[in-house]
Parts: C-alpha cells; structure tokens; sequence
C-alpha cells in the first residue's frame, strides 16, 4: 500500500493549537518535571565533596535530608497536576481526530464512503489514533530537555570544560545513528500496523457472518486463516520490536560509555585530588538524566516518523481530502451544556419535479455502472424501476441521491440543478430504504426516529404505515425493545419495515425505495402499497422492484439493461413495445 | 490485588509449548543481571584505589573493564528483547486463535448480544494488553525484579546494617506500588469497556454510512459519539489518577534511598566501618535500584491494562455455549427424513425471557419431500431453520432428523448433511475462492470449478484476471446481490448435504437471474429432503407439501396439490390473493 505524503509538522501544529491553554500548562508543567532532578544532583554532590573533607561549608546531614524530602513532595504534586492536565488534554486531541474522521466519512459518498474494511478503518481509529496521541504527548517534554540540558551542561562546564566535551561526544553520535535509521523503522511500522488492520478485518468480517459460518462448520478453516494472519504480524511486529529496542540499547550504551570514559580521563585528576568524588557523583548523576534526554529525543525523531505513517492512514480513510481536515478545530462538547442534534432544514421547495439528465457512473476499475440515464419523476408519481440483475438499478438511485460520486449529468429539483446531492436529498426532501438495511445497536424507537422529535403520532402512523404494528405489539418492550447489533435480534423482514418505517417518520416529499419487498411475503408487501396509496396519495415515489403489484401500479416503468434505460413507460406500452420488459414480466411466474 | 494466579495459569498454559525458547531468554536475562550488578563494583574500586594513589595502569584496565560488561549487557538486552518478544507473540497468537475459535463455538443467543465491533476490540485489543504482559513481565518484572534482589544483596555484604536498611526499604517500596495497582486496575477495566463499546457503536456506524446519510441522521449520529465520548473522559482522567499514584510511590522510594544513603553513609564512614568507595557504592546501587523499580512502576501499567484485559478474556472464556455439542452420532446417507415433535421455542437472553416464536409444533417431513413453507415474517419460520441447523436447540420437544436426535449428532456430520442458504449472504474481503471454501484449503481446484460452472458462474469467475484468486471486496461491494447469492449457493454445492435448507433464498435475484439458479435448485433438491421457507408462491411450486405458519403454529400443513384443490383451504386462498393480482 502505498500511503499519501503528509506533513507531520504541520497537522501536529495544528493539534497544539486546538486546545492552547491546556498544552501551555502542560509544557510548563513536563518541562518543570525535566528540570527538578538537579536539586537532587546538587544536594548529593555536596554531600560526598563534605564526607571527603573537600568542602567544609556544607550543610549537616539532617539538613540535606530534609531537603531532599521537600524535594519529593514538590515533584509528586507537580506530576499529580500535570497527569491530570495531560489526561484531558490527550483525551480531547484522541476526540478530535476520531470526530474529524467519522465527521469525514459521513461526507463522502454514503455507499462508496471508504475502500477499507469496516475492521480495518477501526484499526485506524484505534490504534493509529493512540500512536499520534503518544507522539503528541512526547512534544510537550522537548522544551523541559531543552531546558534540563542547558543547566546540567553549564553546571558540567563549570567543573570541567574538557571532560564534559569528551562525555558527550557519544551522544551526538547517537542521535545521528537514530537518523538513519528512521526510514526503516517507518517501514517496518507501517508492516505491522497494516498486518493489524488486516486482522481486524479479518475478526470484523468472521463475526459479522458468524450464522453462515456456522451453518456451514467452517469455524475451524476460519480459525487456520486467522492464524495465518497472526503469524505474518508477529514477523513483522518483532522487527519492529527489535530495532526499536537495538536504538533504545545504544542511547543506554551512551551512558556506560560515558561513564566509562569519565573515569579513564578523570583517573589521574582524581589521584591528584583536582576531580573529587562529588564531581565525580554529579557527572555519572547527571549523565544518566543528559542521556535520558537524548535518548528521548532520538525516540521522539523515531516516534515522529511513526506518527507520520498513522497520520497518513488517517488522512487516506478520509478520502481525497486536504490533510489539514484531519486536525480541523471544533468545539467537542465533553464538557457542559450538550448542545441536541442540528434540527431538519426548513423545507423551501416542495417537489414538483425531479429530472435526471445524461447520469453517467461507473465503480472505480470496474465496467459496472450506468450510462447516460435520461428520465423526470414528477411529484405525486409511483416510478418503478426494473431490470435484470446487475443492471445498473440500485447504481441509479445511489447515483441520484449522491451516495455514489456521478461523473457526468444532473439531477435536478424542480428545475434547478442539484449540485451536491448528497446533502440535498435528505429529509424533509427525501428519505431511502437501502437494499440491505442497516440498523444500529439501540431501541427500536431510537432507531426510527434517530434523532428525530416525534411530534405527536409520527412514529405509530409510520409503523402502521410499514405494516409493523402486529410485530411492534408482540414485542416484549415494544417500541423500547433493543434490536441487537446491526438489528440482529429482528427477522428479515422485520428490519425491511423497522428501515420503511423509519424512511416514513422523516415524512419526506420523495420516497426512495430499494427492493423494499425483497424480505417481504406477498401480503404484507400487498397492504404496504395499498396504505402508501391510501394514505400518501401526496408523496412521490421512486422504487426499484421488479414484482407484478408495484409495477402494476407504477405511474412510469423505467426499464434498465446494461446500465442503459431500455425504454420508459406504463405497463400496458411496455407490455407491447418492450421486448426486455416482457422477459422480466413472464419471469415472474405468479409472484 | 493482582489475581497472581490467574497471570501464572496463563503464563504456565502459553508458555510451555515454547520452553525452550523461554529458557534461552531465562539465561540471556540472568547473565544481563550479573554484568549489571558487578560494574558498580569495579567503580568502588576505583574509587577507594584512586583515593588510596594507586597506579594509573591498575585504574584505566578497570575503566576499561567497566566499559566491557556495560556493552556486553546492551548486546544481551537486545537478544533478550527478540526471544521475549517471539514468546509473547507466538503465546497470545495461540490466545486469540483460541479464544476465537471459543466465540465462534458460543451459540447464537451469545452472538446477537455483541458486536463484531467489540469482538474485535476483545480478541485483538485486550489480548494485545496481554502480549505487552508477556513481554512486559518477563522482562521487566521478573528480570528487574531479580535484578533488585541482587543488589539488596549485595548492599548485605558492604556491612549488614546498610543491608538490613536496604532490605526493609526495597520491600516497602514493592509493598506499596503493588498495594497501589490493587486500586487502579478496576478503574482501567472501566476505561477499557468503555472504549470497546465506542468501537462497537463506530463499527456500526462505518457500516451503515448509506442509511444514515440518505435519511438524514449525520447529526444524530455525531451527537451519540459526543454521548459515549461524555462517559469516557472521567473514566480515562481516573484511570490515569491511578498511574500518577504509582508514579508518586516511585518518587518517594528514590528519596528515602537517598536519605539512607546520606543518614548511614555519614554515621558509617565517620566510624570507619566502610570506605567512602563502600559508601558510593551504595549511593550507586540506590539510583540504579531505581531504575528496575521505575521499570517495574512503568510495566505496572501494562500490567493493570492487563489485568483489565486477563479478566474480560477470561470471562470471554467462560461464557459457555447453550448447545454442548456432545453427539457422537452419524446420520444416515441419502436424504434425510424431518420429525418435530412438540417443539416450543423463545428467544431467551439476558434481557427477556422470549415471546413464543414455535408452540407446539410437530411435524413430519418423509425424506426426499420437499416442504414450502409460507407465513408472515416473524410466524416462526426462521426460526425453524435456525432449529434444523442447531443454531438453537428447541426450548422443548425435540427434533429428529434422519431418526436420530440432532442434539446428539455430530458436530461436523450435521454441519456436512444439513445445509443452507440464507436471504443475507456475507462476503469476505478475500478470494473467490476463499469465499466459497470458507478459508478451507483443502477443497480441491477443480470441484469448485465444477461447482461454479453448474450454477452458471463459471463464465464469470474465469473472465477475472486472477480467476478463482480474484479479491472480493467485504459485504458485498463487488458482486450484485444475485452474483452474490449464487456464490452463497456455490458454498452449499461443495457439500453433500441430506437435507437442504433454502431461506429466502430466491429473493432479491430478479426474475431473470432467477431462473438460472432454478435449474441449479432443482439439483440440489433432487435425491435430497428440502425445507423452502418462502414469501412468494412461486417459490412454494417446487414443493410436495405446504406449511402455513401462523404465530409459532401450525394452520394448514399437507400435500400441495391436495391443498390446491381444496378450495377451503387457506393455501387456495392465498394462491387466489395472488392470482387476484396478476389479474389486476
């Protein structure tokens, strides 16, 4: 896979200003955190230089104790703040990046929305959130390393010039070490995050068909597969390991090197009595912490790439969009007064008629598709549109609705040219029931209504209206009866009407209806035309089916054939005018 | 506390398998230790020489010394890292093929009650908490844990009461981080629930893009993450309370250490019980030990996000399934006869006990017959297949196919003898091949072909470039719903089944399409016993008997033809609805 170019610098700049306040405090706070440990150092090394006799000023024992202790209860408050600070500031950056994302996806095209898995684009919200997360965490602690290391190094300087130029010399050998190797830990990341995604995937796609997979015992051959997978990750995932720890072993070597070399050039000065032990203990002391702070900093330049691979997967599940949108400020409301759900738009123009013009689409890398499609819908009309399967049907709603990207030709709305359908044919203009409804882990009712108010009968008029009314009555809660994950905890046809219904509660102008009856026995589908007819005599219709009662009762039959329309008409003319139509007609048997 | 055993029954079951391996990281972890603990004592010496004027050869071959073991222990730590990380990949790749193995075994009444979603965050995000755990504990915990065992000892031989001093101040600091985790690992188990139901509610919602957006929930939608985001803050903001805790033990631990140091070291060195080499030694050892101690703080929180994680695996591999699949018996060859007797079934679960869907419902179906059988949706005819295939075991009754108690059938013979096709037909993000197999490699190349092309897909598949190694996209973005319903039918067609179930299985194909499958249906059902659960008459045609369903019950059941002719009959009647409206 190959992953877009983004600029790391430029998206975390972003994330820093999105909540300003918050990472100033938390700058000062880690960056006071990095600089605390030279009381200590300071403290320790008087108290050698006075058990040696090299300093006879120093204060008694009991004293350096006490400081020390004061020493302790200053860090563990800062820190305690600082956690606090730091865990709702990352919490709020983590937010925004999933709601950037999810905000994102429900803009593209509904039915072309992402080319990841539904498991693979949760990897992306999980796991590559946490990395840049961690990252972002890491920034605040540059300006404490900063800081740390230009007093540790001028209280160094001041004991000896030389031998702080010999101890750090390693460390810049170091993080030029890290430099190099920041392509490969880039990759061998993006391998294992990518192995993950497929996992998830895999996991996703296993337990969202768990009832075929049973029917069919095939839990075993799905298990060896899921092996498979975990195999290639734990390859891939151990590399990376590796080198991440190999890079963490050098920066540590640094230290003993360090060390070491302190006490080869310091051997004779500490014979002569020029280098005390206290000099001694503050140079080990503080080239842990110097080190530490390299070594931090090497990691944080390893850890940047990481985070610019995780950028790029989010960027990518967003589709062809400009980076920035990733990081883009908006208020999070996590705390507060919950604002409700953006109300309907007003309704300006009701339906009077609903053109198509030249539509043209086809999948990306793929023939499928429809070609050129010309016809109007005028208001109150029942249109019906058939054909074979694979004919371009279901293309063409998502295609007039927006939810597939159209290439060339209009939709238009009473004469005016749709621009983007996809915000314009919502409700109150239009509501559609797709071909396999989705519905959502929540009560009946919230999944009817979604976020709707009901205004007094909308949702019993609706569920009557969809013929549900027998099965809402049989269930134990009702309306308020929870309908499982993805609706699983209803039949067939019951989630077909609970979408109908819930198609019927936005009370649109325009009815879009995809192959409603697929799930419906030939009654139920009977009362369910003969009450849209009864009662919505009003509304407008669009509907692919190809069964005898809706095309009977079709006002316009639009016929499709290889993404074309083969003719367009009633019954009766295409009964006699439409060879193709006459096949699908006699292929009906009695239905 | 942290459940000890429980982390050592899982270590013991994963790791022994990989004894070798962990035995090599055992010596490798050893030998770190020992390179560790000794240099601080060439520094000692050093020091105490260097004080004393020794010759400047005898210092420098120490420094050098020093700087041997310090290399030696970085060289082993990276090894130790790749056997520690093998071990924990391979241990908890064994978990989550185990534990998936376990929920796909759990019954249907389990699976309508979680998401994949959540699934996933389980199998992969909990158990991902575990494989740091592995590696985390092995390492750090026991490694540094040994590691500040050593020094104590060591402090013991320098004079005992430096040791005694350092053996009560390392156990206290133990003592009270892990009293302290004992406190934060529920409120991690908090944060991590919390984050798997988001990912289940996310999941979702990736899924249903088209029903949201075309009916105008975006914002809704939007508002329900903001909810769940509202009820995971403070869960996260204690969760990390509980870390700082720890981190705060941390902190006071090194500052007593160096109070010691101080306290003794002077009292010590002014009586001359020790060197001023001794008591830098100790000054040493006490920020060193600090370093294994705050290796064990940071690994803390892996092991409280494990701990979390270690409890709801476990619970996962509690949950038992409501159909032990103990049968051992064999069903007959050739088709299979069908006999419910006094069958109730509900829906039961946590939340309710479950409406009536069958009540009392006895049947006998002769083998090689072929039942239609018609009902509103949510008259129980579902659930009668759900029955036949032991998705569900009957709440009473029984149910016998080919004379033998299904309950007491084999696993894998019913799953070969029984098969079915259902309305919703669930694609993998895999090859064609994969899909009809289901991931089953052994199935040989050419039946599948023989397969597609008797179902009229053979045309098709080998026109795509990789032919049966083509990629499907995941639900079923890449085939037609009718594309997709001859592959459900492809799937079944690799098996020899004696008892065909079809589900609603001919709807949504139009007519056209149809019809190619209708051939392909009538082989399957020839020789075989088939149960047609229909909506639409047509489909009932092929059928020798008729079941009307009505409620969970029984309102007409008997021969088609008879039924047909008998003009009282409610089959007759309905063959009139729909005669009514070819006519209209």
């Amino acid at each position: 896979m190959t992953l877009p170019r983004v600029r790391t610098a430029r998206l975390g700049w972003g994330l820093i200003r999105f909540r300003k306040g918050r990472y100033a405090i938390n700058a000062l706070i880690w960056a006071s955190m990095w600089l605390m440990p030279v009381i200590p150092a300071v403290i320790t090394r008087t108290f050698f230089d006075a058990a040696t006799g090299d300093r006879t000023d120093a204060p008694t024992v009991p004293m350096l104790i006490a400081l020390v202790v004061a020493y302790a209860i200053g860090r563990i408050s800062v820190m305690i703040f600082g956690m606090w600070n730091d865990a709702h500031l990352m919490f709020r950056i983590s937010t925004l990046l999933r709601r950037n994302m999810l905000e994102r996806i429900f803009d593209l095209p509904g039915a072309q929305a992402m080319k990841e898995s539904p498991g693979d684009a949760i990897s992306r919200f999980r796991d590559d959130v946490d990395e840049n997360v961690e990252s972002f965490a890491w920034t605040v602690d540059m300006l404490g390393i900063v800081l740390f290391s230009t007093v540790a190094v001028w209280m160094l300087v001041s004991i000896n010039a030389l031998f702080t130029l010999a101890v750090f010399g390693p460390t810049v050998v170091v993080v030029w070490i890290a430099a190099v190797s920041r392509q490969r830990i880039k990759r061998y990341r993006e391998a294992a995050r990518e192995a993950t995604g497929k996992i998830t995937e895999a996991l996703g796609e296993t337990f969202g068909s768990v009832q075929a997979v049973k029917v069919a015992g095939t839990e075993r051959s799905m298990v060896a597969h899921f092996r498979r997978l975990n195999d290639h990750r734990r390859t891939v995932a151990v590399k990376d390991k590796v080198l991440t720890s190999a890079l963490e072993s050098l920066f540590w070597n640094t230290i003993s090197i360090g060390t070491g070399i302190i006490l080869i050039i310091a051997a004779s000065a500490m014979r002569a009595g020029t280098f005390t032990v206290g000099d001694f203990a503050l140079f080990v002391y503080f080239l842990g912490f110097v080190t530490d702070a390299v070594f931090f900093l090497g990691l944080f330049i390893a850890r940047y790439q990481q985070a610019s691979v995780s950028f790029a997967r989010m960027v990518t599940l967003m589709g062809d969009v400009d980076p920035t949108e990733l990081v883009r400020h908006r208020d999070l409301h996590l705390t507060g007064e919950l604002p409700e759900p953006d109300v309907v738009p007003p309704h300006l123009a009701p339906l009077e008629m609903l053109s198509v013009r030249g539509l043209t689409f086809h999948y990306p890398g793929s023939s499928d598709g429809i070609d050129d499609v010309t016809f109007d819908v005028p208001a109150g009309s029942f249109t019906v549109i058939t054909g074979r399967v694979g004919s371009g049907k279901t293309t063409l709603l998502r295609a007039i609705l927006g939810l597939v990207g159209s290439e060339v030709g209009t939709v238009s709305w009473n004469g005016e040219v749709v621009d983007d359908p996809a915000t314009f044919f919502i409700p109150p203009r239009s509501a559609y029931t797709p071909q396999v409804p989705k519905l959502f882990s929540m009560s009946l009712l919230e999944n009817l209504l979604m976020g709707r108010h009901d205004p007094g009968d909308h949702v019993a008029e609706a569920v009557a209206a969809a013929v549900m009314t027998p099965d809402v009555a049989e269930m134990p809660q009702g309306l308020d009866t929870m309908v499982g994950p993805m609706g699983v905890r209803l039949s067939g046809g019951q989630i077909q009407r609970s979408a109908t219904a819930r198609m019927f509660v936005r009370r649109p102008d325009l009815l879009v209806f995809d192959d409603v009856s697929s799930a419906l026995d030939v009654e139920t589908e009977r009362i369910l035309w003969e009450r849209l007819f009864r009662d919505r005599s009003e509304v407008t219709s669009l509907v692919v089916s190809h069964r005898h009662p809706a095309l009977q009762r079709a006002d316009q039959i639009v016929v499709m054939a290889e993404g074309r329309v083969a003719a367009v008409g009633r019954l009766d003319d295409l009964m006699k005018t439409s060879p193709e139509f006459r096949a699908l007609w006699e292929g009906n048997g009695d239905g | 506390m942290i459940p000890v055993r429980a982390y050592w029954r899982l270590l013991n079951r994963y790791l022994r398998p990989l004894r070798a391996r962990v035995i090599v990281l055992a010596v490798l972890l050893f030998t770190g230790i020992a390179f560790q603990v000794l240099n601080p004592q060439l520094i000692r010496r050093f020091i105490d020489r260097a004080q004393q004027g020794a010759e400047l050869g005898e210092l420098l071959t120490l420094a050098v010394w020093f700087m041997v073991l310090a290399v030696g222990y970085q060289l082993l730590n990276v090894t130790a890292t790749y056997f520690a990380e093998q071990v924990g990949w391979t241990a908890t790749n064994e978990m989550r093929a185990r534990l998936a193995e376990h929920l796909l075994d759990l019954d249907m009444s389990f699976h309508k009650t979680k998401t994949p979603g959540e699934l996933i965050e389980r199998i992969d995000g909990d158990v991902t908490t575990l494989s740091n755990f592995f590696s985390a504990f092995v390492i750090h915990i026991i490694g540094n844990g040994l590691l500040v065992l050593s020094i104590v000892a060591l402090m013991w031989r320098e004079h005992w009461i430096i040791g005694l001093a350092m053996t009560g101040f390392a156990s206290l600091a133990m003592y009270g981080m892990i009293r302290l985790q004992a406190i934060a690992i529920p409120w991690w188990r908090e944060v991590r629930a919390k984050r798997a139901s988001f990912f289940g509610f996310l999941g979702e919602q990736l899924g249903g893009t088209e029903d949201i957006k075309a009916n105008g929930a975006v914002p809704y939608m939007m508002h329900r993450f903001t909810l769940l985001h509202r009820e995971w803050l403070p869960l996260e903001v204690r969760g990390r309370f509980g870390f700082s805790l720890l981190w705060a033990t941390s902190i006071a631990v090194y500052v007593f250490g160096l109070g010691l140091v101080f306290g003794l070291g002077s009292v010590l060195l002014h009586d001359g019980a020790v060197t001023i080499g001794s008591v830098y030694l100790v000054f040493y050892y006490t920020d060193m030990i600090r370093h294994p101690i705050d290796q064990i703080r940071t690994q803390m929180e892996d092991l409280q996000k494990a701990g979390a994680g270690i409890a709801r695996v476990q619970e996962l591999f509690n949950a038992t399934t409501q159909l032990p699949e103990t049968g051992e018996a064999f069903l007959p060859s050739g088709p299979l006869a069908v006999d419910f007797d006094r069958v109730d079934f509900s829906y039961r679960d946590e939340q309710s006990d479950g409406e009536i869907v069958l009540e009392n419902l006895t049947l006998h179906i002769t083998e090689g017959r072929v039942l239609g059988v018609l009902g509103r949706t949510g008259s129980g005819k579902s659930t009668m297949a759900r029955l036949l295939t032991r998705l569900y075991d009957p709440v009473d009754g029984t149910l016998h196919i080919g004379g033998i108690d299904l309950r007491d059938v084999d696993r894998a013979d019913r799953r070969a003898r029984i098969g079915m096709v259902t309305q919703e037909v669930q694609l993998f993000r895999a090859t064609v091949r994969e899909n009809v197999t289901f991931f089953d490699d052994t199935v040989p190349e050419d039946r599948i072909w023989s397969v597609l092309f008797e179902l009229g897909m053979g045309d098709w598949v080998s026109s795509l470039p990789l032919g049966l190694d083509a990629m499907l996209e995941s639900g079923s973005g890449g085939l037609s719903a009718g594309q997709a319903q001859l592959l459900a039918f492809a799937r079944i067609f690799l098996k020899d089944p004696g008892l065909v179930i079809l589900d609603e299985a001919s709807s949504r194909l139009d007519p056209a399409t149809e019809m190619l499958i209708e051939r392909a249906v009538s082989r399957l059902l020839a020789d075989r016993t088939g149960v047609i659960i229909a909506h639409r008459l047509a489909t009932v045609e092929r059928a020798d008997d008729v079941l009307i369903l009505e409620r969970g019950r029984i309102v007409e059941f008997g021969p088609r033809e008879l039924l047909a002719a008998d003009p009282a009959s409610r089959f007759s009647a309905l063959l009139r609805t729909g005669m009514e409206e070819l006519l209209a």
